[in-house]
């Protein structure tokens, strides 16, 4: 028992993040927004599901699942939210505007995956 | 309902007090109920109305004049919104984040809420009814520049479109370009120029003469 | 599809995208009812007896039948009521009879107004 203390003394130099601590996507990351169909609750609108976007920031400080938050779950594991842009004319195949204009929302972690 | 009407018509004649509608009645019960076991207390619900009645676009216009003339107080207010605006003593009650959009001769900010009337109320007060209709969160997110226009705002196509849904724990302030010709006007004076309206991002500040 | 589990899918204030009318400019001073419903729903909210997730959760829940027909408020109260029956906060018994008492002091309230006026 001593002897493994010391050796984990010695070692402690990096602190080891806990899951889901450290944000799993930075600005400029490409992202999914993923299809699913909740029922019951959910804040990411259907217009949006399974678009590609750009992060563009983290939203700090990290937060509840608000689908979870809808139940009346007040504390507990929190997440991250990224604030992410998509393109309009990805979003609408006969949008009216310019090509740079787009849609910016923060999205829970749990519907994002990585491109 | 019957009940009520009843009230209404043998008394309206002598009196200008008509009867509370049903659901006036329903939160005046839930209200008493809450208070009688102890979960919450009279005061804080009178109190919440005075911080409600306290919150004008009027704050919004202040932290917008401040950043038009103060540009470390702007660079603050950019980088985080809710911070800048607590230097100007303006509380946030709530636990949201508050992030400021810069409008600019390139970039034309809009915000809205499709999914409820998500709205930043600690700066801005409550949304305005046309905020929180279907018309408005239906069409902004697919039809921003029509939208636009309907409020009399016509952005170039080479001026980028920026729509903010706001549905998480982020609210959005927009803050719009200081009009042309207003290098004589004063922090207070700057201030009057900026309405609510500009702050969500659907008209821009103009200045005496209508101009931006 | 088979057509109908949208109707459980798409959440009746999802309406982002869908076609919808002119923008009318519409606005009202709150009646005071309206502001202390607000009210209600912050303080609601600072004790987590009802957070504001679950407000949004509650409108939802009264369903677009009832979300089309009731004003912004009105839907609030009515999720309200729904929601602390669900916790066990208060039962329908118990709310039916507090409306009745809250409009029995009303219509008191009033004939004492119109006795001192003379009517």
């Amino acid at each position: 028992m001593n002897e493994l203390s010391q050796n984990d003394l010695s070692k402690s130099e990096q602190p080891v993040a806990a899951l889901g601590e450290i944000p799993a996507f930075g600005p400029g990351d490409q992202v999914r927004i993923l299809t699913r169909s909740p029922i019951g609750h959910y804040r990411v609108p259907s217009y949006l599901r399974g678009q590609r976007a750009t992060v563009l920031s983290v939203v700090r400080p990290r937060a509840i699942d608000n689908e979870e938050e809808g139940y009346g779950k007040n504390a507990g594991w929190k997440g991250y939210y990224y604030r992410i842009a998509v393109p309009m004319a990805s979003i609408w195949s006969s949008y009216n505007g310019s090509s740079s204009d787009r849609l910016q929302i923060d999205i829970f972690e749990t519907w994002l995956a990585g491109e | 309902m019957a009940h009520s009407e009843h009230h209404h018509h043998s008394h309206s004649e002598i009196s200008n007090t008509s009867a509370p509608s049903y659901f006036d009645v329903m939160e005046a019960a839930v209200q008493e109920l809450l208070i009688e076991k102890g979960l919450i207390k009279p005061g804080e619900i009178r109190r919440q109305i005075e911080v409600l009645d306290s919150r004008t676009p009027a704050l919004g216009a202040k932290v917008v004049a401040r950043a038009w003339i103060d540009p470390e107080f702007r660079q603050r207010l950019l980088e985080n919104g809710r911070a800048a605006c607590e230097e100007l003593d303006i509380s946030f009650y709530d636990d949201t984040q508050l992030v400021v959009l810069e409008n600019t001769p390139r970039v034309h900010n809009l915000v809205v809420c499709t999914l409820c009337s998500c709205y930043p109320r600690p700066v801005l007060g409550l949304p305005p009814d046309w905020y929180k209709l279907k018309p408005y969160r239906a069409r902004a997110v697919y039809e921003p520049r029509a939208v636009l226009a309907e409020f009399g705002t016509h952005v170039p196509d080479d001026v980028e479109v920026r729509v903010s849904d706001s549905t998480a724990m982020v609210r959005y302030l927009v803050l719009p370009m200081r009009p042309e010709s207003t290098e004589h006007l004063n922090e207070e004076q700057l201030a009057a120029l900026v309405t609510r309206d500009s702050m969500i991002g659907v008209v821009p500040a103009l200045n005496s003469d209508g101009g931006v | 599809m088979s057509g109908s589990e949208h109707l459980l899918t798409r959440l009746p204030n999802d309406i982002g995208g869908l076609p919808a009318d002119q923008i009318s400019r519409v606005e009202h001073e709150l009646e005071p009812w309206e502001k202390r419903c607000h009210a209600l729903a912050d303080v609601l909210d600072y004790h987590k007896i009802i957070n504001t997730e679950e407000k949004r959760r509650g409108v939802e829940a009264l369903g677009s039948e009832v979300i089309a027909h009731l004003s912004y408020y009105e839907r609030w109260i009515a999720a309200f009521a729904n929601i602390l029956f669900e916790k066990g906060i208060l039962t329908p018994e118990e709310l039916a009879r507090k409306m009745e008492a809250v409009e029995q002091n009303w219509a008191a309230t009033l004939s004492e107004v119109e006795r001192r006026m003379g009517s």
